[in-house]
């Protein structure tokens, strides 16, 4: 962490599915511009921290904190309550999501999925929503196929999409959830690629990925779950280079890093 | 054959007006019947859990019951309740009733089959769950059931015929009645089966078209 005052700050995240804990008491900072990669095993609960920040999930204990502002819930005589649903969609629109398996939307094409967020929750105006949804395909690369549908589209090609239609919507934080994942290794770069430009613009990033390399070039921070617990967090080099735990040390042999 | 074109020219507006009346009333039908069908569809997928039961009660009674005994309720019954329709309001009625309730249960199908992801997609854009139906979910769903839904409008004109027994004067009480003047059976049987199969076929055919507009996508 810098001096810098927090963008987003959880506290004392906890959830259960059942009698699983699948998050324990997880507590995390995200300044401004910060890159904040999530690594651990699966099911160490990195995946459903991102979807409790995009309030995709409900969550039973802590809080989260956006910008000042907690999320997802309000206290009403000490109890708590879900937002309803058009003040968690707000909420939602502070923060973009990209999905492991792009989700992009099948009957709309690439400028199509760009711009519906900017027509109906934005409400810019058709032409310039059409202009910066354009602006951001170039960004992504993809200036020369604004008319092509998903399914004509290849797999880097359409997550670049997806980061496309996160961004183009202004989000103050930018969630990225396993977004190579399902990519043929081939693909995986030029998506990778698109991140670190981000990163570079000074973007505030949130990101899960098994991608250890990555994770170690363009993090500002490094966050180490397992078991639903945040167990180990530093800058990359500490993490990789010097990790204190046996476990993140295993995690790490057996990651071939 | 002179014989013939003699006793359709003498029945040519009769003829016409049969025609009329049931290309009026399926054109109502599904048009009604689709509205109905498209929010059926919805309460049934989304609803919550009372309207959903209530949808669910509705679509399967319908769907269990004989389309002529629809049609012999909406117009004996619901005059007895006070509701007083003239024969084709009843007619309309109920097949609008027996669309909506086919077509709501093709929607639901189409809905439940669009992945989750689509939603959460949706959300993560700041989108309210009404916007994700209207941009997201419904242009997804109609797109699949365009092929059904177009089969439900023939079946509809096909069981327009059923109105004849209540008087309402489409394409066959007309022929029936002509029949019933010239006693040509053959001929006039004919031509009722003939123009049956233009309203359909013209009604498939643009079902066709639409099908070949979207695969484009």
């Amino acid at each position: 962490m810098t001096g810098k005052r927090a963008l987003l700050s959880i506290r004392g995240l906890g959830k259960q599915f059942g009698s699983t804990k699948v998050l324990n008491e997880v507590s995390l900072d995200v300044a401004e511009s910060d890159v904040v990669s999530i690594i651990g095993a699966s099911g160490s609960g990195k995946t459903t921290l991102l979807r409790c920040v995009n309030l995709l999930e409900t969550f039973e204990e802590g809080e989260i904190v956006l910008d000042g502002q907690p999320i997802g819930y309000k206290m009403v005589n000490g109890r708590r309550h879900r937002l309803p649903e058009r003040e968690l969609a707000r909420q939602r629109a502070m923060t973009g999501m990209v999905f492991q398996a792009f989700n992009l939307f099948p009957h709309l094409t690439a400028l199509g999925n760009v711009m519906l967020g900017l027509t109906k929750v934005r409400r810019l105006p058709k032409p310039e929503a059409k202009e910066l949804a354009l602006s951001w395909l170039g960004r992504v690369g993809l200036k020369e196929r604004p008319l092509h549908y998903p399914s004509q589209l290849s797999g880097g090609q359409q997550q670049r999409v997806a980061i496309a239609r996160a961004l183009a919507m202004d989000p103050k934080l930018v969630l990225l959830d396993e977004v190579t994942s399902a990519l043929d290794p081939e693909l995986v770069q030029e998506v990778l690629q698109t991140i670190t430009k981000l990163a570079e613009e000074g973007i505030t990033l949130l990101i899960v990925t098994h991608e250890m390399a990555f994770a170690k070039r363009v993090s500002t921070r490094v966050v180490f779950m397992d078991h639903g617990r945040i167990a180990e967090s530093g800058p990359p080099k500490q993490i990789f280079a010097k990790p204190a735990t046996p476990r993140l040390r295993q995690f790490l042999r057996n990651a071939h890093v | 054959m002179e014989d013939f074109l003699h006793e359709l020219w003498v029945a040519r507006y009769v003829l016409l007006g049969g025609l009329k009346m049931t290309i009026l009333i399926s054109a109502a039908s599904i048009l009604a019947g689709s509205l109905l069908g498209l929010m059926t569809g919805v309460s049934l997928a989304y609803g919550p859990r009372p309207l959903a039961w209530l949808m669910r009660g509705y679509v399967d009674v319908v769907r269990g019951t004989p389309v002529l005994v629809l049609v012999l309720a909406s117009f004996y019954v619901l005059a007895v309740v006070g509701i007083h329709f003239t024969a084709v309001q009843s007619g309309i009625f109920a097949l609008s009733i027996f669309c909506g309730a086919h077509m709501g249960e093709i929607v639901r199908g189409a809905l439940q089959a669009i992945p989750k992801t689509q939603i959460e997609a949706g959300r993560s854009i700041g989108l309210t769950f009404p916007r994700i139906l209207a941009y997201v979910l419904l242009p997804q769903a109609l797109r699949q059931i365009l092929p059904v839904w177009i089969n439900t409008g023939a079946e509809l004109v096909k069981a327009s015929t059923l109105l004849s027994v209540i008087g309402v004067g489409e394409l066959l009480l007309a022929t029936q009645e002509i029949v019933g003047r010239n006693f040509e059976t053959l001929q006039f049987y004919t031509l009722a089966g003939l123009l049956y199969y233009c309203v359909n076929f013209s009604i498939e055919r643009a079902g066709k078209m639409a099908e070949t507009r979207l695969k484009g996508r």
